[in-house]
């Protein structure tokens, strides 16, 4: 349901993707993992519309909804309001739906967004995304500063939402082993280029990728929250 | 204690319409963040297009509302020039809405003249705490507290006001939802001529407005909106208030000419005195 | 960030200077046009530099013309005191004032200006000393020693030397440590700070500067006019120095004198053409403003930089043939 062709995005004389192509079906979830500055959010923002393609397509049969990096919240508005918007695009003002699938957000909905833990906000930005009633759902840094225990929430929901809605997902995410996880497929970007990609499964065998992604920390499983920092 | 009360009546219902031309200022800043210099000039709009309008026989009430509506299709217009190219600077733009507030003078001059323009309100007095009070100024103290609560509702209850507070909020998150955030800026610029032409259409019955008022009413609003730091509506109609009042009394016990520099050094004082606050606000 | 000038150019602009007042018959647009190059050059730094823009820029002409109408006319002081007196009173007027209103950024210390003439009109108009409702009339003219300014002429030069003044000191200054200050300041103000600028004085320095410059024309005014009330200084005179420093280009040396000519020489036209015989009484405010609006928004929207930069920068490149 998406086509990526041999993107190209420049910002300036800088190349941020050079050529990539991706393909995903409907209700699959693909997770792109790599180094910072490889391109990643980059590719996000063109598959959501916000970034031009210097040459090369994007295509995509159905909806997108981007959760972005930082969460951005509308911060002096509440909950509710943040998650209103979110349907602005299809001015759906509905929330059962989301409430349903993140009941957590119930009792927060009167609370003004900025005063929310980190948890809580990703929980509103997914939230705010699903208004839009996605077909593919565009995540940027999922466990990007928050608890072990809270990203387990959080990915329990994304697999509920993926097994129950058919949501296609597309995850950006620095902490590889979740990235594995969640998702069958993985995509490997390094300076704006795909350098591997195929099944999760295969890719964490994968001496490469080993190498690269769990190197030193030796243990999968363990957050690397602290290697970036959000812009 | 009649002659305190005289005018403090006065200076609520002069206030109101600093508050009003003031609501202006917040709207186009919040969304924006852009100072509208041409506030002012929606206000001149409307008051010489309603004397027109009822000169041509027009009712009252249709005619005012014509007025204020052509002062929102004004302010989209200014909104369209001033929001320039993407990433103009506001500060630039405060110069372009400069430039525009000329060119509208140039404009109301043409199609106007320019001799200062007083179009027929309510007639007629009523008594207020003792005190005799036009009732063209009751009116604009009621029609000013009824335009910001339909501002206020309109901003916290509706959609497309929660798509504006959401453009100022965190415009890269709006456009991530869809919100055209530019559009979003072209309509607060819309509401801001209809705020600014109900100021006219209210003012120009007691007060004659000219195409060279543009400038006093738009200090005068600004000064109101200082109060609420360019954002918060609710502070701007306190400012309004305080500001009328005090320049009434000035005028009343010191000397009339007293009365605007009393104005411009309260704004000077609460703009210096909050001056962390805005750089913050600014920054952010 | 200030290119100079071919020396070529800057000798030609000179010399018809030079040449102009003995060619006009009258003296009044030539005299006015080089004044508010010498307002307009400060106002150039004020913007560009500190990133400040001041609409009541006329407050500070307005102080240096009230020093010299009341330094000559109650207190007896020879006219080259007061000439020399003013620039030094604008300045220190602006140091005073300058300290909290530059605590004020962007909007809120455009609109803070724009007060300060307000105010400093209606203090003019109100209080007697300073000349009340009807003014300071019979100021004497201009003259050194035993000599007497009897004609318009020597106004015009007068007005030529104050400006060359200011040309070579803005170059000077922009050259010295103080305008290394005020540069880095152009950049961030964070950064500027960090590298041990201090911020809040350079700002009141360059603020103070651009108050002398404008204190310098307005002494001049005074002398050629000869007469000084709170109408002399009307907010649309502040915002057309804004208009000329934006379209000459803010920042540079230059760009003050280009734009004071350029719009000068525009509105002079429009004031000919809308002063012809047939045309309705209403046809000259409405070309004034209109004129003004529009020079305005497209030197605002389409020569962001300024004719002095943009000019600058189309000479360096073509030789080239890559961009600066």
């Amino acid at each position: 349901m998406l086509r990526i062709d041999d993107l190209v995005v420049r910002y300036g004389a800088a190349v941020a993707l050079d050529g990539v192509s991706l393909h995903l079906d409907a209700g699959e979830m693909v997770a792109l993992v790599g180094p910072n500055g490889a391109g990643k959010s980059t590719l996000l923002n063109a598959v959501s519309g916000l970034v031009p393609a210097a040459s090369g397509s994007v295509t995509c049969e159905g909806r997108i909804a981007q959760v972005p990096e930082g969460r951005q919240m509308f911060p002096d508005m509440t909950v509710e309001d943040n998650l209103v918007l979110g349907g602005w695009s299809i001015r759906n003002r509905d929330l059962s739906e989301v409430l349903d699938l993140l009941p957590d957000l119930v009792r927060l909905r009167k609370a003004k967004a900025g005063r929310l833990s980190g948890g809580q906000q990703q929980m509103v930005a997914i939230g705010r995304a699903l208004m839009a009633k996605p077909d593919l759902l565009a995540i940027d840094e999922l466990s990007l500063g928050l608890a072990p225990l809270v990203v387990a929430e959080l990915a329990e929901h994304l697999r509920f939402l993926n097994r129950d809605r058919g949501t296609a997902i597309l995850l950006v995410e620095q902490e590889v082993s979740l990235a594995f996880d969640l998702c069958p497929r993985t995509c490997v970007l390094e300076a704006g280029r795909v350098v591997a990609a195929g099944p999760s499964a295969e890719l964490a065998e994968s001496e490469a990728v080993r190498r690269a992604y769990f190197g030193d920390l030796g243990v999968a499983g363990e957050l690397r929250a602290d290697t970036e920092v959000p812009a | 204690m009649k002659e305190f009360l005289t005018y403090l009546v006065t200076g609520i219902t002069l206030g109101a319409s600093f508050a009003l031309i003031g609501s202006g200022f917040v709207v186009v800043h919040r969304v924006t963040r852009i100072v509208n210099f041409a506030q002012g000039s929606f206000a001149i709009i409307a008051a010489m297009m309603a004397a027109s309008l009822l000169r041509g026989r027009l009712p009252h009430g249709l005619a005012e509302a014509a007025a204020v509506l052509v002062c929102g299709v004004v302010g989209a217009v200014v909104g369209w020039v001033a929001l320039g190219r993407r990433g103009t600077h506001p500060l630039i733009s405060l110069i372009v809405t400069l430039g525009l507030s000329m060119l509208v003078s140039a404009a109301i001059i043409l199609l106007w003249g320019q001799d200062p323009v007083s179009p027929p309100g309510l007639r007629g007095h009523v008594t207020l705490l003792g005190v005799d009070v036009e009732r063209q100024r009751l009116l604009v103290l009621l029609v000013t507290l009824l335009a910001f609560a339909a501002v206020a509702l309109f901003f916290s209850r509706t959609y497309l006001g929660k798509a504006l507070t959401a453009s100022a909020s965190n415009p890269y998150a709006a456009r991530l939802v869809g919100i055209d955030v530019r559009r979003m800026g072209l309509l607060a610029f819309a509401l801001a001529g209809v705020l600014g032409g109900l100021a006219g259409v209210l003012v120009a019955p007691s007060n004659a407005l000219s195409f060279s008022s543009d400038l006093a009413l738009a200090l005068s609003g600004f000064a109101a909106a200082v109060f609420g730091g360019l954002s918060s509506p609710g502070r701007t109609l306190v400012g309004g208030l305080v500001l009328g009042v005090a320049g009434q009394l000035t005028a009343g016990y010191l000397n009339g000419s007293y009365q605007t520099e009393v104005a411009l050094l309260l704004m000077l004082l609460i703009m210096i005195a909050r001056s962390r606050t805005f750089v913050a606000e600014e920054a952010k | 960030m200030t290119r100079r000038p071919s020396t070529l150019l800057v000798v030609v602009a000179a010399v018809a200077a030079c040449i102009a007042p003995l060619v006009l018959s009258d003296q009044t647009f030539f005299v006015h046009t080089v004044l508010a190059a010498v307002v307009v050059s400060g106002l150039s730094m004020l913007m560009g530099y500190a990133g400040q823009a001041s609409l009541g820029q006329g407050a500070f002409v307005a102080v240096g013309a009230l020093t010299v109408a009341l330094g000559t006319t109650r207190w007896g002081l020879p006219p080259l005191v007061v000439l020399l007196l003013a620039p030094l009173v604008a300045g220190m007027f602006a140091t005073v004032v300058g300290r909290p209103l530059l605590r004020l950024q962007g909007h809120y210390l455009a609109f803070g200006t724009l007060a300060l003439l307000l105010m400093v009109q209606t203090a003019m108009s109100s209080i007697d000393a300073l000349g009340g409702a009807y003014g300071v009339s019979g100021i004497p003219a201009f003259g050194v020693g035993g000599w007497t300014v009897t004609d318009q002429r020597p106004y015009a030069y007068l007005a030529l030397a104050c400006l060359a003044v200011v040309l070579w000191s803005s170059a000077r200054i922009v050259d010295s440590r103080f305008g290394r200050a005020m540069r880095a300041l152009s950049g961030s103000e964070t950064a500027a700070e960090s590298a041990g600028v201090p911020v809040g004085w350079t700002k009141v320095g360059v603020f103070a500067l651009s108050a002398a410059f404008a204190g310098l024309a307005g002494a001049v005014t005074a002398f050629f006019t000869p007469y000084v009330s709170a109408d002399s200084f009307p907010p649309l005179e502040s915002f057309t120095y804004v208009i000329m420093a934006v379209v000459g280009g803010l920042g540079t040396i230059w760009g003050g004198v280009v734009g004071a000519v350029v719009v000068s020489v525009l509105l002079q036209a429009l004031n000919t053409v809308s002063s012809q015989p047939g045309l309705p009484p209403t046809a000259a405010p409405i070309i004034q403003y209109a004129a003004y609006g529009t020079v305005l928004i497209i030197a605002l929207l389409f020569l962001p930089r300024g004719i002095v930069p943009s000019v600058g920068s189309l000479r360096l490149r073509r030789p080239q043939g890559s961009p600066a």
